[in-house]
Order: structure tokens, then C-alpha cells, then sequence
């Protein structure tokens, strides 16, 4: 019994840290404390990662969205329709005869 | 009261008596926690931090052959307004009268619509007032920008929610022929998937694999992945290239479009395809809308609308007579004076006093009902057997395979069928009594302009993911020979006669020949004169002399009064698309040979050029050229030009023969 109650007053003097061989006890909770602070590190770093990753998911959507906004006006404007639409107030119109090209030989 | 030991060791027991049955309690509840209870515990834990996600696979594009989008998954804003959250320095009067104003130019509504909106709203402690509906991306990045929206979600009290949506970027054109795939609330109130289309027929490709993933809550409503075990990642869907071309889409779009809109006709579709292949080009369906005046894409008559095809089937009447018989087109038939008795039913032609005597090539050419009804009785009255059997043999009672769903089979009544009569045959052999849908008649037109070979029709040539094909789809022969190389050969010289000199005349262009037959079917004749309408078509092919593409036109119900003719309503929209397939393939002429060359210099192009040399700083006289020579030659001087109207100049507001300054402005009048 005495030997229990010796050794929790002891921890609760915190000998360990402070007698003659505490040197070798120190390194090892620095090497504790060490591996804490690298997960919690590692931890925080992959919670970054997920809001990055989130963010750069919505940028793509954003992206993708203006590009096939982007793309659907072009496709619009460069069909044959529109083209003849836009012109015919110039008073151009659809040639009925086919194009020659005259090559000089 | 004096304090002894005795009274502090009984304290001191009291003291760890009261700290012993705090104690036990505290086990007893972890106990109850940890074992008793512990599951129920543990789940909810899990619950609320950690929990497995669907990770939606991207569904894939649907491309046209030269790589624009026809189908694509985009993001749609729905816009809503907190009116509680946003502070009372942002939410005044001059920001809300500017947010409506705003608000009006992107919306339908009109300002003081929003402003009433917006003020009820914050009245009444509304927190999600709806603003606007699937707006597009540069819409929404637009609607950001607004006054009091600019302020953001805290103190702006902007919402807006994203969704996935398919987007057409090609819009009308195409769009029943692209289709879609989507859940459907049936009549009994039950959802049901809708395939439709491409988007349909290929969704399994399209829609790709969801993933999942066990993720942990991480705050801010964001999750993180737990580990890299138990989770599926998830398979994007594939791309599908379509074998149609956007160009000739939009050229058989709006060449349909404007002959119903001309004819009143209640619904249309043309169809192009590659000869050698069977790839569709273009599929155009378009039927009116109720209660208003627009043709849309809402139904695919093109697959699965079957009609009695008329005239069109003549073709086949005539090569099923050419392969039983070995007979010359230049036969004589005598279809008398245009009426000609069958049982208690008279057969037609329409042409004033009948076409009398004349060749089977000519009873094709001007169409000629008797002449068929005679000929095929001629050879088949007895065998009728015989005349459906070469029918049956150039498929013509088959569907034809295309990937989109609700294909009709042909109707070709045979001998041996109850409802066969005596006047089965003949009227068979001029499109009634049978029934095909439109595209069913175009492979077959296919086949012949195709020497024969009979190709299936197909509407998607490639699957890939990125740039890795993972399916090409070659095109598929029905039938190397549907009839003999020989009477192919006449047929085809046939087809181009009725463009030459016969029904379809009208359409005639030497420089460029079309082969086809036009069509004039009658449509509800069974229940009296009153109902009657007509199916106006035109099936063939382009060049005649080297096929391309093949292509039918079918207009149904046009308005009587205005015309109902094939060559009439159907023609004028083969031959606009026929066109240009003309227009942008051009003829290469040495100079030397050239009468071009020769012709461009006998044109106005030669006194424009003339003038061009000659007036530097001197008006010239411009009238009677055309408005673009004018304007180079003009422009060319130094002057600003401005046109009005189109054609040839007939009034320049400056004087010829006067001094003009550089930049001084001209106004040409065009006739």
C-alpha cells in the first residue's frame, strides 16, 4: 500500500520531471508532444485540403457553366441562319449558284 | 462545540462515503452509457459527424459531328432574398429603387413589380423571397453585381441556390432527335423515367456510376473523408458524337419551318442522310403549338409517325414490276381518260382528260395512279403474292433499327391477311393501304441512291470518354442488293427524269441535278370530303449523278387553299437544302477554260473597276451599280459611305463630277 501511495505522491510531485534521471523522461514527452503537434498539424492541414477542394469543385462548375454559356452563343451566332439574318440588312444574300474557283495553271 | 479527531475522521468518512456513492453513480452511468446503452450512443455520434455521401457522376455530352454541343450539364441559379438578414443602411430606398430597375432589365417584370415585392417582404420579416428562376451562369454573375445583392448573403441577403440542369446549347434545332432522360410523374402520380432521343437510348453511357464516400464533419456544414477505405469513386459518363451536322440541321430547320408557316400545315419533318453510310445528318420535326403561331420540336414523326406515302411508293411498285419482269420502260400503257374503274372504285389521275397512252417511264414521271394500277395488274392480278413477296424482299415491311425509341413496323397488308381485299394491290401500288413512317421511306430512296446497297440508318458514330474512344460505331448494311444493278441503274435515271421533266420540274436547276419523287397522299379520305387533307413529300437524292445525301421532305395537312401539292410544298424544301450542299462544294475551272472569268469581265465588275481607276477625288457616277461595287469603289476613295436599302444604287447624295474631301459622307439610295 505504501508503495502505491509513494508512487502517486511522487507523480503528484511531478518527480519524474525533476529528479536526478529526468533527462530521459523529458525526451520522451518531447517526443510526445512532437507527434501531438504533428497531428493536429496534419489533421488542420487535411481540413484545408477538403475546404480547397470544395472551392476549386464550385470553380470548375462556375467554369464548365460559363463555358457552355459561352459556347451555346457562338454555336447560335455561327449557324448559317443567323449568319444570313445578320447580313440581309446589308442586303446580302444566300448565293444561288455555286462558288468557282478559277485556278491559274 | 469543541472539535476533536473524533469529529474530524468522522467528517472525513462522511466526506469519502459522499465521494464513494458520487462515484459508484458516475460508473453506473458510464456503465449504462457505454454498455447499456452504448449502441444507441455510438450511432447517434455517428450521425451527426460522420455519415456516407453520394458523389454524383457527371453525366456526359452529347456532341454534333463537328464538335458543337448539343448536350450538356450546366449549373442554374434559383435567386431568393432575405429581407430580414440584409441591414437597414443597405436596404434603402435609392438601393431598392435601384435593385428593381436592375431586376427589370434582366427579368420579364417591371420595376415597381420588385420594388412592391422587396418592401412587402422586409414588412413582413420574409427570409426567402423568391427572385428569379434557373438563371444561367453569366445571368447570375450578373445578378451578383446588383445593388444591395453586391453586398453578399449577411449583409445583402442574397440566396442563391445551384442546381444540375441539361442544357441544349443548339436550342430548337435538333432537340426532339437529342431527346432527353429524365423522371416523369405519370398519371396514377408515380415517377417515371422518360427516354427520349439520344439522350435516352444512350443514357446507360451517358449518366456514368455514382460514387460514395464515409466522410466526417468538419464545421462550416463542410465534410471531410474519413479514410480511403469503403468509399467508390465515382465513373464519369461517357460523350456521345452524334453523326448530325448543326449546319444542315438549321438549313432543314428553318427550310421546313417557313413552308408550314407559308402552308399553315399542322406538322412537318425532313430528314437528311449520308448515302453511303445511312448516317442522319439532320432530323427535323416540327408541329404546331397550340394556341399559338411557332413550329417546336415536340414529337418525332421522322420515326414514329407512320402515313400512307402515296406517290413516293411508286418507286418500289415500279422495281418490284422491273425485277419480276424483264420489261423495257419504254412500254406503252394506256391510262386512258384519268378515271379508271376498280370494282366500285375509281382510281385518278391529276391531270385535265387523263395522260392517254403513255411509257412506264413516263407514267413515274408524271406519277400517273392508272398507269401503276395497270401495270402492276398487268403482271401481278393473279399473283399478288409475288408483287408483296419483292416488297418484303427490299425490306420495305421492316423497322429499320434506329436507335431511338418508338419506331413504328411497316404496314404492308399481305395476300393471306383477313383484311385483304380486291382492291388491296391496287392500291397498294400507289402508297395507300400501306403505311411506313417517313424515315423507313428515306432508307429505302437511301438504298437506290446508294446502287442498291441498303444501309441502316444510325444517328451516333462514336462514344468516348475525353479523348479515348471507347465505341465507334460502323456503319451497318441492311442489304449489299436490294434489286439488280441494272434496273437500280433506270430507276435512278428515272428519279432524276421527274426533277428533268416531270412532276417536280418546278425544282429543275441544270447546273445542278437532284434525283426524286414527289408525293401527294390523301389523308382522312375515309371519313368524307369535309375532312379530307393531304401529306405532301418529296423523297430523293443529291447530286443525281453522284449521290451524297438523300433526303425527304413530308409536310401533313397543309391548308387546301393554299396548296397542297408535292412538287408545291414538299420540293421547294429538298431543293433549298439540296442547295447548299450546291453552294458549298465549288467547281474548280482552270483559267484558261473559264467562262466564269470571261463572264466576270463582261459584268458590272468591269465598269467598277473602270471608274476605280479613273476617279480619284472626282465623284463618279455610281448609279445602276450593284450596292457593293458602289461601296468599294467609294470607300476605296476615301469616302464614308451609308446604304440605304439593298440592290443597285439609284440615287448618290453627291453629285457625279463633283470634288469630294476624305471622310466627307455619301448616302447611296438602293433600289
Amino acid at each position: 500500500m505504501a508503495s502505491v501511495k509513494d508512487n502517486i505522491l511522487s507523480i503528484l510531485r511531478v518527480e519524474f520531471l525533476i529528479n536526478e534521471d529526468a533527462a530521459k523522461n523529458w525526451r520522451f514527452i518531447v517526443f510526445i508532444v512532437f507527434l501531438a503537434i504533428v497531428m493536429i498539424a496534419s489533421s488542420q492541414k487535411a481540413d484545408r485540403k477538403v475546404y480547397r477542394i470544395a472551392q476549386l469543385k464550385k470553380e470548375v462548375i462556375a467554369l464548365r457553366s460559363s463555358f457552355v454559356a459561352t459556347r451555346k452563343k457562338v454555336e447560335k451566332l455561327k449557324l448559317e441562319s443567323s449568319v444570313i439574318a445578320a447580313v440581309d440588312k446589308m442586303g446580302l444574300t444566300t448565293s444561288k449558284e455555286t462558288p468557282i474557283a478559277i485556278v491559274k495553271k | 462545540m469543541e472539535i476533536t479527531q473524533k469529529h474530524i475522521v468522522q467528517r472525513a468518512a462522511f466526506m469519502a462515503l459522499a465521494m464513494v456513492v458520487v462515484a459508484v453513480l458516475i460508473i453506473v452511468q458510464l456503465f449504462n452509457i457505454q454498455v447499456v446503452n452504448g449502441e444507441k450512443y455510438r450511432l447517434r455520434a455517428d450521425r451527426l459527424t460522420t455519415r456516407v455521401i453520394d458523389i454524383p457522376a457527371e453525366r456526359g455530352n452529347i456532341f454534333a459531328d463537328d464538335g458543337s454541343i448539343l448536350s450538356s450539364s450546366t449549373s442554374k441559379y434559383d435567386i431568393y432574398f432575405d429581407a430580414v438578414t440584409v441591414r437597414a443602411n443597405v436596404f434603402t430606398d435609392q438601393n431598392v429603387q435601384q435593385l428593381a430597375d436592375s431586376l427589370h432589365t434582366m427579368l420579364h417584370e417591371s420595376a415597381s413589380y420588385f420594388r412592391t415585392k422587396l418592401k412587402k417582404a422586409r414588412l413582413n420579416k420574409q427570409r426567402y423571397v423568391f427572385i428569379a428562376r434557373r438563371l444561367s451562369y453569366p445571368q447570375y454573375q450578373r445578378i451578383k453585381k446588383f445593388p444591395i445583392f453586391n453586398k453578399g448573403a449577411i449583409r445583402g441577403g442574397f440566396i442563391a441556390k445551384q442546381s444540375i440542369s441539361r442544357e441544349y446549347p443548339a436550342g430548337e434545332l435538333a432537340r426532339r432527335t437529342i431527346g432527353s432522360d429524365k423522371m416523369v410523374y405519370g398519371k396514377d402520380g408515380k415517377l417515371y423515367s422518360q427516354h427520349v432521343g439520344v439522350e435516352g437510348y444512350y443514357s446507360n453511357f451517358l449518366k456514368g456510376k455514382n460514387g460514395s464516400r464515409l466522410m466526417q464533419k468538419i464545421g462550416k456544414n463542410k465534410w471531410k473523408p474519413i479514410n480511403d477505405n469503403n468509399e467508390l469513386e465515382p465513373v464519369e459518363g461517357k460523350d456521345i458524337i452524334s453523326t448530325l451536322d448543326l449546319t444542315i440541321q438549321d438549313i432543314a430547320h428553318n427550310a421546313l419551318k417557313n413552308q408550314l408557316q407559308k402552308f399553315e400545315a399542322e406538322f412537318g419533318t425532313a430528314i437528311v442522310m449520308e448515302v453511303k453510310t445511312g448516317a442522319i445528318k439532320a432530323m427535323v420535326n416540327l408541329g404546331k403549338n397550340e394556341g399559338d403561331t411557332g413550329y417546336y420540336e415536340t414529337v418525332n414523326y421522322a420515326v414514329g409517325t407512320p402515313y400512307e406515302p402515296g406517290s413516293t411508293f411508286k418507286l418500289a411498285s415500279l422495281l418490284a414490276v422491273l425485277e419480276e419482269q424483264k420489261i423495257d420502260t419504254a412500254t406503252v400503257i394506256d391510262t386512258g381518260d384519268g378515271k379508271y374503274k376498280v370494282y366500285d372504285k375509281y382510281v385518278r389521275d391529276d391531270h385535265h382528260g387523263g395522260f392517254g397512252q403513255i411509257t412506264i417511264a413516263e407514267i413515274f414521271e408524271k406519277s400517273s395512279n392508272i398507269g401503276f394500277v395497270k401495270l402492276v395488274q398487268q403482271y401481278f392480278n393473279s399473283k399478288p403474292k409475288k408483287f408483296v413477296d419483292r416488297l418484303r424482299n427490299m425490306h420495305l415491311d421492316k423497322k429499320t433499327g434506329i436507335v431511338i425509341k418508338g419506331e413504328k413496323t411497316p404496314k404492308i397488308p399481305y395476300p393471306t391477311d383477313k383484311t385483304w381485299s380486291g382492291l388491296s394491290l391496287p392500291w397498294m401500288t400507289h402508297g395507300y393501304g400501306v403505311e411506313l413512317t417517313p424515315l423507313q421511306i428515306l432508307t429505302f430512296y437511301n438504298a437506290v441512291a446508294n446502287n442498291g446497297k441498303m444501309m441502316k440508318p444510325y444517328l451516333v458514330s462514336e462514344i468516348k470518354q475525353w479523348n479515348t474512344t471507347i465505341k465507334k460505331i460502323q456503319p451497318v448494311v441492311i442489304d449489299p442488293s436490294i434489286a439488280s444493278p441494272k434496273n437500280i441503274k433506270i430507276v435512278q435515271k428515272l428519279l432524276e427524269n421527274v426533277v428533268k421533266k416531270g412532276t417536280a420540274k418546278k425544282i429543275y436547276n441544270p447546273d445542278f441535278l437532284l434525283a426524286g419523287k414527289t408525293g401527294t397522299s390523301q389523308a382522312n379520305y375515309w371519313k368524307g370530303a369535309a375532312f379530307k387533307q393531304y401529306i405532301s413529300s418529296f423523297s430523293g437524292f443529291f447530286p443525281a449523278d453522284n449521290p451524297q445525301y438523300s433526303c425527304i421532305v413530308v409536310v401533313y395537312h397543309p391548308k387546301k387553299e393554299i396548296g397542297y401539292f408535292g412538287a408545291e410544298v414538299a420540293a421547294p424544301v429538298f431543293r433549298k437544302i439540296a442547295n447548299h450542299y450546291y453552294i458549298k462544294n465549288k467547281i474548280k475551272e482552270p483559267y484558261e477554260k473559264s467562262n466564269v472569268a470571261k463572264k466576270v469581265l463582261q459584268s458590272n465588275y468591269a465598269k467598277a473597276h473602270k471608274i476605280a481607276q479613273k476617279y480619284k477625288t472626282i465623284m463618279p457616277d455610281v448609279k445602276g451599280l450593284p450596292a457593293m461595287d458602289a461601296l468599294a469603289i467609294l470607300e476605296n476613295m476615301g469616302l464614308r459611305v451609308k446604304l440605304n436599302g439593298s440592290g443597285k444604287v439609284i440615287e448618290q447624295s453627291i453629285e457625279a463630277g463633283k470634288k469630294i474631301n476624305k471622310q466627307q459622307q455619301i448616302i447611296l439610295k438602293l433600289s
